[in-house]
C-alpha cells in the first residue's frame, strides 16, 4: 500500500498534506487530507475523522471550514477523506448527485451493482484508520470522529456502531434519521428494498440498540437550513431516541445559519475544542 | 563524658566536682550531646574554642590570686563550659578521622588550674596522651580508640555507635551495604552470608547521608543549647555584678554607721572620766580642809591643857583670879562644838552611765533617709495581655526600698459621674504584672517607695493600656479559592483597636510543624489573604494597640481546593429558606405567607432567589449545584448590584441557565437579556457544573456526573459577579462548594 503525496502546504504551522492512495476496499484510488499539527513533529497525535457531506471531495472541508487554527492548538490530526469511491464505471454512478459518485452514504452496499465498490463504511471506520496509524505519528487508541450533512450521519453511525472505538463524536446538520427522508433512494440503491437492513445505518435506530457506554454527542444545526425545514435531517428524532436512552446529546440550534459552510466555519473551532477535550481525558 | 571521667579510678571527686557535675548534667545530660561530630562543624567550632582558649590561662592566673572568691565562682559559672565539652568531643573525633594532634591544647587546659577542674585535668591529660599517639597509628588502632573513647563516655557512647560509620574496616574490601539491623556496615559479599542473611540492608551511602542528617539535627539542637546557655550564663552574670553591688553598697553604710557609733562611745569615755577625775579632787579637796581645821582644834585644846597646867602651880590668890578668867575661856571653848562630821564620804557614789543615745545610733545603723519619687516607665510594648500589663519603674541607686505601693484606676472617659476605684498594692519588686484588668482599656499607673523611714512622693503617672480581646473570625462568612481567601471578623472589642494581624499556618500534612506567615497592620476586619492552591490553612487573627497583640482568635480552616462561598442571607427571597451550613436552598411546599425577609433591601423580590458570596479574586471559580430533575430552576451569576425586583437572566447584569419542566419535557435555557439560545439538552442534569472563568470572559455549564458541556457564555465582566440560585417550585438546591475544577473542564 503505497502513499502518494499530492500536495502539502504549511498551515498554522503545520502542514496541510493531501494524498492518493489504492484502497482496497473500494478497489479504486481515492485522496484524502491530511492535517499534521505542530505537535506530530514530536510525538503522536490524536486522530480526528472528518466525513464530508453530499457531492463533497477532500477539498472541500480543508478549504472551506477554517478548522486549522484550532487544529493546530490542540495538537490534533485531522483526515478528511472522499465521500465515495471513484471512476468505477458503475452504471448511473454519476448520474445523480444522492446516489453514486459523492454521495457513498457510508454504509458498505450490498446490492450487487455497488457492493464491490460502495463499501465507504468500512473503508473510513477501518481501513483508513489503519492506514493512518501505519503510515502517520497517530495514537491508534483516541480517535474521534464529526461531519457534516450526510458526513454527520456517517460520524454519528461510526459512533453508534462502534461503542468505545471513537471517544467522541459531533455533527454539523447531520441526517439523523435518512430511513425516513434523503437515505431512502441511495439505502434502496445500495442495500435493497428491505428496510430492516437500513437500520443499521441509521442513527436514531442504533441509538435504541446502543449498548448504552459512554458517548457524549454534540449536534449543531442551523435554524435557518431549508434542509431542516424540508425535514430532510430529522434532529428530533434522534434526539427524541437519545432522550429515551438516556445518551447525552446537546443540540443547538443557532438561529439565522444554514446548511452551508459558513455555518460550520462558525461552530468548527468550539467542536474541535470538544473532541480535544475527550481525546485528551 | 564527665560521667565516664568521675567513675575512672583514681580520680578524686571534690565537692566542687559534683557541683560542676551538677550544672553539667542538667545541661548536657541529653544524649544527644555526643552526636556531634561531622566532621565540617566540628572543625569550625573548634576555631572557636581555640580562640577562646587564648585567654584561659589568664583567667586561671586571676583566679589562683584569690581563690575562693566568690568572683572566681561565679566566674566558673558563667563560663560556658559547653564550649569547652564539644570541643573535646569534636577533638577526639578529629583525632579519629584525620589524624593530627595540637599539642598547645592540652598545656592550656593544664593552665586552668582551679580546683574544682583538678579532677578532670587528671582525665584530660591521660586521653589526651592516648589520643596523641592512637590518632598517630594506623587505622587499625582507631578500634583501640574508640575503645578508649567509650570508655570515658559511658553510657551515650552507645548511641555514638549507631551512627558511626568506620571507615577502617578492611581496606582492600571496603563495606559498601549497611545493614540497618546490626547497625554496622558490611561488605555486599556478606549479605548472603548467615549473619545479615535475614537483615534489612541499606546501600552505605543512604545510611551514611541518614546518619549525617541525624548528626546535623543534633548539631542544630546542641548549638541552640550552648546559645541557651551562654545567654544563662551572661545572665549569671549580670546577677552576679548586681549582688556584688548591692552588698558593696551595704558594706559601705555599715562601716560608716559603725565608725560614727566608737566615736560616741569615744566621747562618752572621755567625758564619764573627767567627770570622775573632778569628782575626786572635789572630796579630796574637802577632806584636806576638814583634816587642817580638825588639827587647828587640836592645838587649841593643848595650848588650854598646858596654860590651866601652869595655872595650878600659881599662888592661890592668882589661882582664883586666873581660874575665873579661864573658866570663861574654857567655858567659851568647850561651847563651840568641834566638827568631827567627816565631810566627804570615802566611798564611790553610784553613778548610772547614760548609753541611750549609743542605743539610739546603734539603732540607727539600719535607719536610712526616705527613698524619693520612683520614675514610673512607659508602656513596654508587647507586654501586655488583655487582662494584664507590666508595669516597670526604677529607683534612684543611693535609695534603699524596702517596697513600693503601686496604684492604678482605669483612665476616665470623660464621664466624672462614675466613681471610678483605685487599687493599691505593696510590690517588693521594680516591676509588676497587673492582672485582672479589662482588655483594651487605658490604666492609669503612679507608685510609691517606702522603707522604715517612710513613704517617697508620687511617681509621675503612667499611662499603660492592656491588649485587646481576640477578634471573632467569621468563619461561616469565609470565602476561598485556589489563590485567596477573604477573612471578616468581629473586633472583639468595644473601643477600637489599631490594627488586625492574620496568621496562616499551612497544614501541608499532618505532623509537619507548619510554618507561620503573618499579614500585619491590616485596618479593617477583613483581609484578603493570597494563598497556595490545594491546601489547607489555619488561620487565627489578632488585634493589636499599644499595649501588644490580643490572644489568637479561635482558629478557622480555609481549603484552596477550588471555590468556596457562602450564600448572602441578606440577598434570601422570603420564600426561600437557606440551610445552615449554608449550602442548600429550600423552597418549602406550603403556599402560607411568606416569610418575614431579613430587613434588607438586598433580597430578590421577584424570584426566589438567593446570591452566593464569592470570594472577589479574578480567575477561575467552578461549583456543582444538585438539582432534582423536574425541579424550575435558575442558576448562573450576577452583579451585586443586578435588579432584585427582575427574574435572572431577565438584564444586562446576569447570566443564567433556567430549566422548566412541563408536561414531562425539560426545557433549558441559557438565559441573558432575556434571551437564550436554542439547545436542547437529552439527559437531564442532576448535578450542574458552573465555570466562572474571568480571564476568559466565560461562564460554561456542565452536566457533571457525565462531564458533558451544556453551554458557554461570552460575557465582559469589568465587574465582579456572584452565583446566584432561584427556585420557581417547591424543592431545593444543594450547592457544592470548595472542590477542585473537573479535568474535562479545562477546555472551555
Amino acid at each position: 500500500m503505497t502513499l502518494k503525496q499530492f500536495s502539502s502546504s504549511k498551515c498554522f504551522g503545520g502542514l496541510q498534506k493531501v494524498f492518493e492512495h489504492h484502497s482496497v476496499e473500494l478497489k479504486c484510488k481515492m485522496k484524502f487530507a491530511v492535517y499534521l499539527p505542530p505537535k506530530a513533529e514530536t510525538g503522536k497525535c490524536l486522530v480526528l475523522y472528518w466525513l464530508s457531506g453530499l457531492t463533497c471531495i477532500e477539498q472541500n472541508f480543508i478549504s472551506k471550514s477554517g478548522y486549522h487554527q484550532a487544529t493546530s492548538e490542540y495538537g490534533l490530526v485531522v483526515i478528511a477523506p472522499d465521500t465515495s469511491p471513484r471512476g468505477c464505471s458503475i452504471k448511473g454512478e454519476e448520474d445523480s448527485w444522492d446516489v453514486g459518485t459523492g454521495a457513498g452514504f457510508y454504509v458498505n452496499a450490498t446490492e450487487d451493482l455497488w457492493k464491490t465498490n460502495y463499501r465507504m463504511y468500512a473503508y473510513v471506520s477501518k481501513e483508513l484508520p489503519q492506514l493512518i496509524n501505519d503510515n502517520f505519528p497517530a495514537d491508534p487508541q483516541r480517535m474521534s470522529v464529526f461531519g457534516h450533512s450526510m458526513g454527520g450521519h456517517g460520524a454519528l453511525i461510526c459512533a453508534l456502531k462502534n461503542p468505545r472505538k471513537y471517544k467522541y463524536v459531533s455533527a454539523f446538520a447531520p441526517l439523523c434519521n435518512p430511513v425516513l427522508c434523503w437515505g431512502k433512494k441511495a439505502f434502496t440503491g445500495y442495500l435493497g428494498i428491505d428496510q430492516s437492513k437500513w437500520e443499521a445505518y441509521d442513527a436514531t435506530c442504533l441509538v435504541k440498540s446502543y449498548p448504552g457506554s459512554q458517548l457524549d454527542i454534540l449536534i449543531d444545526q442551523g435554524k435557518d437550513d431549508e434542509f431542516l425545514s424540508d425535514g430532510q435531517l430529522l434532529p428530533d428524532n434522534v434526539i427524541a431516541s437519545c432522550t429515551e436512552k438516556k445518551i447525552p446529546v446537546v443540540f443547538r440550534l443557532p438561529e439565522g445559519y444554514d446548511h452551508s459552510y459558513y455555518f460550520i466555519a462558525i461552530f468548527i473551532a468550539d467542536h474541535i475544542r470538544h473532541h480535544a477535550k475527550y481525546l485528551n481525558a | 563524658m564527665e560521667e565516664g571521667a568521675g567513675e575512672a579510678p583514681g580520680l578524686g571527686r571534690s565537692a566542687a566536682s559534683k557541683d560542676f557535675r551538677f550544672y553539667h548534667m542538667d545541661l548536657y545530660d541529653s544524649e544527644d550531646r555526643l552526636q556531634i561530630f561531622p566532621e565540617e562543624s566540628t572543625r569550625m567550632r573548634r576555631e572557636g574554642v581555640q580562640a577562646e582558649m587564648t585567654h584561659e590561662p589568664m583567667r586561671g592566673g586571676v583566679k589562683g590570686k584569690a581563690p575562693g572568691d566568690l568572683g572566681e565562682e561565679v566566674d566558673e559559672l558563667v563560663h560556658p563550659y559547653g564550649l569547652e565539652d564539644d570541643h573535646e568531643l569534636g577533638d577526639e573525633f578529629i583525632e579519629e578521622n584525620t589524624p593530627r594532634i595540637e599539642v598547645s591544647e592540652y598545656p592550656s587546659y593544664m593552665m586552668m588550674g582551679s580546683e574544682q577542674r583538678d579532677w578532670r585535668l587528671t582525665g584530660e591529660t591521660a586521653q589526651g596522651e592516648d589520643l596523641g599517639f592512637m590518632g598517630w597509628g594506623s587505622a587499625g588502632q582507631c578500634q583501640d580508640l574508640r575503645e578508649a573513647y567509650r570508655y570515658s563516655h559511658g553510657r551515650a557512647s552507645e548511641e555514638y555507635e549507631c551512627y558511626v560509620i568506620p571507615e577502617e574496616e578492611d581496606e582492600e574490601e571496603v563495606a559498601d551495604i549497611f545493614c540497618v539491623t546490626c547497625k554496622t556496615p558490611i561488605r555486599a559479599s556478606e549479605k548472603d552470608q548467615d549473619e545479615h542473611k535475614q537483615h534489612e540492608v541499606t546501600p552505605l551511602s543512604k545510611a551514611l547521608e541518614s546518619a549525617k542528617d541525624e548528626i546535623h539535627k543534633n548539631m542544630y539542637k546542641l548549638e541552640k543549647q550552648i546559645i541557651e546557655m551562654e545567654n544563662f550564663a551572661s545572665h549569671l552574670e549580670e546577677v552576679f555584678i548586681t549582688v556584688e553591688e548591692n552588698f558593696g553598697r551595704q558594706e559601705q553604710n555599715f562601716e560608716s554607721h559603725y565608725n560614727e557609733i566608737l566615736e560616741t562611745l569615744a566621747q562618752k569615755y572621755e567625758e564619764k572620766i573627767q567627770a570622775l577625775g573632778e569628782k575626786k579632787k572635789e572630796k579630796l579637796e574637802a577632806l584636806y580642809g576638814q583634816l587642817v581645821s580638825c588639827g587647828e582644834n587640836l592645838d587649841t585644846c593643848k595650848e588650854l591643857m598646858e596654860t590651866i597646867e601652869e595655872m595650878c602651880h600659881e599662888e592661890k590668890v592668882d589661882f582664883i583670879k586666873d581660874a575665873v578668867a579661864m573658866a570663861d575661856r574654857l567655858g567659851k571653848f568647850l561651847k563651840t562644838k568641834t566638827d568631827v562630821e567627816i565631810s566627804a564620804q570615802p566611798d564611790f557614789e553610784d553613778q548610772t552611765l547614760d548609753f541611750s543615745d549609743v542605743e539610739e545610733l546603734m539603732g540607727s545603723i539600719n535607719t536610712i533617709p526616705a527613698p524619693s519619687a520612683p520614675v514610673i516607665n512607659p508602656q513596654a510594648p508587647n507586654s501586655a495581655t488583655g487582662s494584664s500589663v507590666r508595669v516597670c519603674w526604677s529607683l534612684y541607686s543611693d535609695d534603699t526600698v524596702e517596697s513600693y505601693q503601686l496604684s492604678y484606676r482605669p483612665v476616665q472617659d470623660g464621664s466624672p459621674g462614675k466613681e471610678q476605684t483605685e487599687v493599691t498594692m505593696t510590690i517588693k519588686e521594680t516591676y509588676c504584672s497587673v492582672t485582672n484588668l479589662l482588655p483594651n482599656t487605658q490604666y492609669e499607673f503612679w507608685v510609691t517607695a517606702q522603707n522604715r523611714a517612710g513613704l517617697s512622693p508620687t511617681s509621675e503617672r503612667a499611662v499603660y493600656m492592656t491588649a485587646p480581646c481576640p477578634p471573632i473570625i467569621k468563619s461561616k462568612e469565609i470565602r476561598s479559592c485556589e489563590e485567596a481567601a477573604l477573612i471578616s471578623w468581629e473586633s472583639g472589642n468595644l473601643n477600637p483597636v489599631d490594627s488586625y494581624t492574620v496568621e496562616l499556618t499551612q497544614a501541608e500534612m499532618p505532623g509537619a510543624s507548619g510554618v507561620t506567615e503573618s499579614v500585619v497592620g491590616i485596618p479593617t476586619c477583613e483581609c484578603l489573604v493570597q494563598l497556595q492552591p490545594r491546601q489547607s490553612y489555619t488561620i487565627y487573627v489578632r488585634a493589636l494597640n499599644v499595649g501588644g497583640p490580643s490572644a489568637r482568635s479561635e482558629p478557622a480552616t480555609v481549603h484552596t481546593t477550588g471555590s468556596y462561598f457562602p450564600l448572602d442571607k441578606h440577598t434570601c427571597h422570603p420564600r426561600l429558606t437557606v440551610s445552615e451550613d449554608g449550602l442548600t436552598v429550600v423552597r418549602s411546599e406550603r403556599r402560607g405567607p411568606p416569610r418575614e425577609p431579613v430587613p434588607s433591601d438586598a433580597h430578590f423580590t421577584r424570584c426566589a432567589a438567593v446570591m452566593g458570596n464569592l470570594i472577589p479574586v479574578r480567575g477561575r471559580h467552578y461549583w456543582e449545584v444538585e438539582v432534582d430533575e423536574c425541579l424550575d430552576y435558575t442558576v448562573g451569576v450576577a452583579f451585586e448590584n443586578v435588579p432584585r425586583q427582575e427574574d435572572l437572566g431577565a438584564n444586562r447584569l446576569s447570566w443564567c441557565m433556567r430549566h422548566t419542566f412541563a408536561s414531562s419535557r425539560h426545557k433549558y435555557e441559557f438565559l441573558h437579556k432575556t434571551t437564550t439560545p436554542d439547545i436542547r439538552i437529552t439527559v437531564p442534569p442532576k448535578k450542574i457544573g458552573i465555570l466562572l472563568d474571568y480571564e476568559n470572559a466565560k461562564l460554561s455549564f456542565f452536566n457533571v456526573d457525565i462531564s458533558q458541556h451544556l453551554y458557554t457564555f461570552s460575557c465582559q465582566l469589568p465587574q465582579f459577579v456572584h452565583p446566584c440560585f432561584s427556585l420557581e417550585k417547591p424543592g431545593c438546591l444543594k450547592i457544592h462548594n470548595g472542590i477542585s475544577m473537573p479535568k474535562h473542564i479545562t477546555f472551555y
